[in-house]
């Protein structure tokens, strides 16, 4: 039938020698190829033609794959992870001068300090401190490496969410899950290898959260929508079947094939040829990837399916255990999206209804990955883009605070049962050892196997990197 | 590194009498060594001859751009490919100049045409069309990091945005100088202050993505003005000016100061998003009219704004009071009472709380909706009764959106530690870069009360024949468009870490002829694409390709791929359904079903609207036009100078199967049916016509004639009859075989490249 087919064994082996297979076949032009050289110059190789190819990592990876729990809009460490009994003294009065002044998004620096309502007790052989709105996860708790000294630079969400996906609180940097593809390439050619899932609205920033920035536009994130057609375009439109579809990429490939034949040197017009193949193959493999109707009744209610208050997360923490278990490595899934967890007004009610939604979808996610043995090679990461402030906002409510604030993490290397830092004595700010986003993004790299001063990519006469010009592997938080 | 406070005489002597001396600064020439002023970029433009003597055949080398071009070619061994055929060629330049491709007519017209002179007069057609300015716009936009909304959060709509657009198109389309559009960009407002054109130029340094809802006023404005300095670097003078934002330059030989003396030129200067677009007569005709409406509804209105007024304050003391207090205490000071720096803190609060401003938090009706009970009830009636004389009014200024100075006196710029808005060091004064400042002469700015006149100052610098960097850096942006790589490959970065010129005396002499064309775009378009260089074939040349497989010294014309807004304008054209009216607000054509995007997208109510070339659909800094952006169209945030290129399976998917690409196939076939006989061969040559701008070869009409049939076949097993049109399900086989026809050929690679 396809003309292709029908070339000389010879010429079209050549033709697909120079394609490589499956995902290998996506190419860039030849100044992308020198830029490849500086690169390599730099420390960090990979070939533009097969962008997505799998890449060695530079150090031994501990962490296959991470699943980061984005809780959007800042849940409150002091009510979840962080307890200060030294609110309960200071209640109802004004911040002490002596910890400094703040500038606040809502102005709310002069306002009195607000106690906890919730109920802390420790949890596990660690005894990690863990409020009572978070029960499930509270019985993982000795799995947990627990940050309790994060900081970030910005005020406002949309900078802040930016500035823990890429680093930045300027938009236009890679997103550390395109890094991560870049450094290590896919090992599921039929899947994206860097996927976003979200609950409820537009995350804040939109996909400039998971955008490649000035790398090449492959490295992206993908949001999966939620049912069966999780990304645009997949499926062909009504009316079109399968044999007709193949019908035309068929002839299609005739088409381009003797194309290339006439320019055997032009891998970039074997790449797009074969992107056809590519895609085909896709609108089969992803459905089939997040399709969690082939789960048991029991793996269904481990994630909460059972519940209305719990299904829409569980759902999406399933997914992930799904797109884990088929080899994608980076999976964000954003819960409240759209700023959900931004507590201004009332805590109680805010916190309640998220911390229910999300806590037994990831209890669930973190026993089923330990119980099928993925939890070694996949790491869990928790948290917001900052936490909240120690003072009330409108009496029931707390601002946004990026000077002190809690991030944990789970399996993939992480060092089970820790607590690394400490915020001072009413959570304000990062006093005892405190973690940059950069160390963060620099720490998660370095489980992944990647150096993330060695990884860099060259833009704009630097080679740039996921750290900028900063960042240190938290050693506390990572197993020898 | 670390560069020493400027000392205090400077200071005072740049300010005194009100002049502000453009003089290279002492100690940042200093920290600026000799060796540096060597990288070539920096050197003055040469003057050496096109070298048409000393060629193999000098012939060749009539064309000046061929004579550089071949010399470099026979210093390695090599020569030109033939020429390309008259079809690719026309194609080629087609798309190149206007964004689409010929129609069969053209074609025809073409090949026919055997005087020596087709291909210019082919060109000339091309550069005087209007299409030109709409194709060629797109680049400069990439530059200009436009888009039409904020960024950030709420991605609000900046609802003017689209005039800066228009006006790039036009400028092009009259062939503006280059000079002119650069004095402009920078100081339209300072040069002619009521020239509609020279305002809406402005905007240039307005698309700064921009946390408009910020509370740390100080630090957004340091965010605003480290933007427009990177861009400005960047754009007009090709170089990386950001690596010296925090330090000195790594490599390159641009101080920290220097970074700083360039902001300078920008430090008094704000959003306006108001910038009235009438003048003289016409706007006095305009007020007239709104007197008139305000003398008929001053009593309604007063009392509207009786009821109105404690609510208005409440929202807005409700958001001022979250501002840190140095930035209330600037905003409850009279105007005149305010510091230079007070008044650019309070311009950058105005987007929401001055009443003129689109975005304000209290206009009449958010006002009004927090009355109750009587008070509600009364607010309405008066409505009502104010809208009974909306006749009577003039309706909306037209106004545009740029910037402007805040007065006269410029707030102080300081070197800041680190890059960081809260680290101020030593204070500098504006200057250009000190490594060619001896060179540039001074440019005195003269103060008036409205304006420091800094930036009029920095584009003469800028368009002075002596800089080096402003004709050299946009004769490569024309030639890396044209030939897909630019004399240097790395078109925004002039630096030592960028790429040396492959061509360095051609560079040179096409910097000074562009001057020598009074800054002409189009006469360097045409230099450009008339020489043979331009014309080659873009063919394999086995030989060739081992000796220089980049094609660096331009041995055959290099392939390449099609933008994403030329895939989308060409499958539009191709397939009938481009509706080509110019300018105006953009569009908004159909979104994936489910897709979101914060800020809006209001599909086009008129279906129309929505087959507009893609230089007028809507960019949003935050959701890009998803065609568009899985074809490499550039983030938003910054500049782009040279586009990735990317091939991947979501770009197939978007042509295989969205609805859209299905609908131009249906368009597509239902013109093809229209324009040819029913034969299949003469349906396949028409569609290849116009798909590929030429007829089949006799093997591929037989394989695109044994996909027809088979297609046909397949289709009619699933059985899809029209009964009710009285259609067999054979004649719709046929049909919509000839729409995947269609469909695969405006997916195939001989479409979304030019070759």
């Amino acid at each position: 039938m396809s003309a292709f087919t029908k070339l000389a064994p010879s010429a079209r082996r050549e033709f697909l020698a120079r394609v490589g297979s499956g995902f290998g076949a996506l190419a860039l032009d030849y100044i992308l190829r020198r830029d490849t050289l500086e690169a390599e110059a730099a420390g960090h190789v990979f070939d533009p033609l097969q962008p997505l190819q799998r890449r060695d990592p530079h150090l031994s990876a501990k962490a296959h794959s991470v699943i980061w729990l984005f809780m959007e809009g800042g849940p409150s460490h002091l009510d979840l992870f962080d307890p200060k009994p030294e609110l309960e003294r200071l209640s109802g009065t004004p911040m002490p001068a002596s910890f400094g002044k703040v500038i606040t998004a809502m102005g709310t620096a002069s306002n009195t300090l607000m106690p906890s309502k919730r109920r802390f007790s420790r949890h596990g052989q660690s005894g990690h401190w863990i409020s009572d709105w978070y029960p499930h996860i509270a019985r993982n708790a000795d799995d947990l490496t627990i940050i309790r000294s994060c900081r970030a630079d910005g005020l406002n969400h949309v900078g802040s969410v930016c500035q823990m996906n890429t680093g930045d609180i300027l938009a236009g940097r890679p997103s550390l899950g395109a890094w991560a593809t870049y450094g290590l390439g896919t090992s599921n050619e039929n899947l994206p290898t860097f996927v976003v899932m979200t609950d409820a609205a537009e995350v804040l920033g939109g996909p400039k959260n998971w955008s490649a920035g000035f790398l090449p536009t492959v490295f992206q994130g993908t949001q999966l929508r939620q049912g069966n057609v999780p990304i645009f375009h997949l499926a062909a439109p009504m009316g079109v079947d399968d044999a007709r579809q193949r019908g035309k990429l068929d002839f299609l490939r005739t088409l381009n094939g003797r194309l290339g034949a006439r320019r055997p040197e032009d891998s970039e017009l074997a790449a797009r040829l074969d992107s056809y193949e590519l895609a085909y193959r896709m609108q089969a493999a992803a459905p089939e990837a997040v399709d969690i109707g082939r789960e048991t009744e029991a793996t269904k209610a481990l994630y909460g399916l059972d519940n209305p208050a719990t299904e829409k997360f569980g759902q999406i923490c399933l997914r992930a255990r799904r797109l884990v278990e088929r080899g994608v490595r980076f999976v964000q899934c954003y819960s409240g999206s759209g700023s959900g967890w931004d507590a201004h007004n009332d805590l109680e009610a805010n916190h309640s209804k998220l911390c229910l939604s999300s806590d037994k979808p990831i209890a669930g996610l973190l026993a089923d990955l330990k119980a099928r043995g993925l939890l070694e090679s996949t790491l869990v990461i928790w948290g917001g883009e900052f936490g909240r402030t120690p003072f009330n906002e409108k009496g029931l409510g707390r601002d946004h605070n990026p000077w002190g604030f809690t991030t944990w993490m789970a399996g993939g290397g992480a060092k089970p049962g820790t607590v690394v830092g400490s915020t001072d004595e009413i959570g304000l700010r990062a006093v005892d050892r405190p973690v940059h986003v950069h160390d963060l993004h620099a720490t998660i790299l370095h489980l992944m196997g990647l150096d993330h001063e060695r990884l860099t990519y060259p833009h704009n006469g630097r080679g740039e990197r996921p750290t900028i010009n900063a960042g240190e592997v938290i050693t506390e938080a990572v197993e020898a | 590194m670390y560069c020493r406070p400027q000392p205090f005489w400077a200071t005072v002597a740049a300010f005194s009498l009100g002049l502000l001396a453009v003089v290279p600064d002492a100690r940042a020439a200093e920290a600026v060594g000799t060796k540096d002023r060597l990288h070539w970029a920096f050197h003055p433009v040469r003057r050496a001859p096109p070298p048409a003597d000393s060629l193999k055949n000098p012939s060749l080398g009539r064309h000046p751009v061929d004579a550089f071009v071949l010399s470099e070619l026979e210093a390695r061994g090599l020569g030109y490919s033939p020429e390309a055929d008259k079809a690719t060629l026309l194609r080629r330049v087609y798309l190149d100049i206007v964004g689409m491709s010929p129609t069969p007519q053209e074609v025809a017209e073409f090949l026919a045409d055997e005087s020596g002179d087709a291909f210019e007069k082919v060109v000339d057609h091309l550069l005087a069309s209007p299409r030109y300015g709409e194709r060629w716009a797109r680049h400069w936009l990439d530059l200009a990091r436009y888009a039409e909304s904020e960024g950030f959060k709420a991605d609000e709509t900046r609802p003017n945005a689209w005039r800066y657009r228009d006006y790039v198109v036009r400028s092009l389309n009259a062939d503006k100088g280059y000079d002119r559009f650069i004095l402009e960009q920078l100081a339209g407002d300072e040069i002619w202050p009521e020239d509609a054109e020279a305002l809406i130029a402005t905007g240039f340094n307005r698309h700064y993505p921009d946390e408009s809802n910020a509370r740390n006023l100080m630090q957004r404005r340091q965010e605003i003005l480290n933007d427009i300095t990177d861009t400005v670097g960047s754009v007009f003078s090709g170089l990386t000016f950001a690596c010296a934002r925090c330090h000195d330059h790594k490599f390159d030989p641009i101080p920290q100061a220097d970074y700083f003396r360039l902001q300078a030129f920008f430090a008094n200067t704000a959003a306006d998003d108001h910038i009235p677009l009438l003048f003289g007569e016409a706007k006095s005709r305009y007020d007239e009219r709104l007197r008139k409406w305000e003398g008929a509804t001053r009593f309604l209105r007063a009392e509207m704004e009786a009821l109105e007024a404690p609510k208005r304050a409440e929202i807005l003391s409700d958001y001022v009071d979250k501002y840190p207090e140095e930035i209330q205490v600037a905003l409850r000071k009279p105007e005149s009472e305010r510091t230079p720096f007070e008044c650019q803190m309070v311009a950058k609060a105005k987007l929401y709380i001055d009443p003129s401003s689109h975005q304000y938090l209290a206009p009449s009706k958010a006002a009004a909706a927090k009355l109750k009970g009587d008070q509600k009830k009364r607010w309405e009636a008066l409505s009502q009764e104010l809208e009974k004389y909306a006749a009577l009014h003039p309706g909306p200024l037209p106004v545009a959106t740029g910037i402007r100075d805040l007065s006269g006196t410029a707030p102080a710029t300081h070197l800041l530690k680190r890059g960081n808005w809260d680290s101020p060091e030593s204070e500098v004064t504006p200057g250009f870069l000190s490594v060619i400042g001896r060179r540039t002469p001074e440019a005195p700015s003269k103060a008036s009360r409205s304006t420091t006149g800094r930036r009029t100052a920095l584009a003469k610098l800028l368009i002075d024949p002596s800089n080096p960097l402003t004709s050299r850096v946009m004769v490569n942006r024309l030639w890396h468009h044209h030939f897909g790589r630019g004399l240097v490959a790395t078109p925004s970065d002039f630096g030592v870490k960028g790429e040396s010129p492959s061509h360095p005396a051609l560079l040179d002499w096409l910097a000074n002829k562009f001057i020598a064309e009074k800054w002409s775009l189009k006469a360097m378009h045409r230099l450009l694409v008339t020489s043979r260089a331009y014309r080659q074939s873009s063919e394999h040349r086995p030989d060739a390709f081992r000796t220089d497989p980049e094609n660096r010294y331009l041995w055959r014309y290099s392939r390449q791929r099609l933008e994403g807004e030329v895939i989308r304008d060409n499958m539009l054209f191709v397939s009938g359904r481009l509706n080509s009216k110019m300018g105006g607000p953009s569009v908004f054509p159909a979104l994936p079903a489910g897709m979101e995007s914060r800020g809006g997208w209001k599909l086009s109510p008129d279906a129309s609207d929505r087959d507009r070339r893609s230089i007028y659909v809507f960019v949003r800094r935050n959701t890009r036009y998803p065609m568009f952006e899985t074809f490499d169209m550039p983030d938003t945030h910054e500049p782009c100078a040279r586009r990735n290129q990317t091939t991947s399976p979501v770009q197939a998917l978007t042509l295989l199967n969205s609805e859209l690409t299905h609908g131009w196939a249906g368009s597509f076939a239902e013109k093809i049916h229209r324009e040819s006989s029913s034969a299949l061969g003469d349906q396949i040559e028409r569609a290849y016509m116009w798909a590929f701008g030429r007829p089949p070869t006799g093997e591929e009409q037989k394989i695109a004639e044994a996909f027809m049939h088979s297609q046909a076949r397949v289709i009619e097993a699933a059985a899809i009859a029209d009964p009710e049109r009285g259609v067999s399900p054979e004649a719709v086989a046929r049909r919509t075989a000839l729409t995947d026809l269609c469909h695969a050929l405006m997916n195939s690679n001989e479409f979304v490249y030019r070759f």
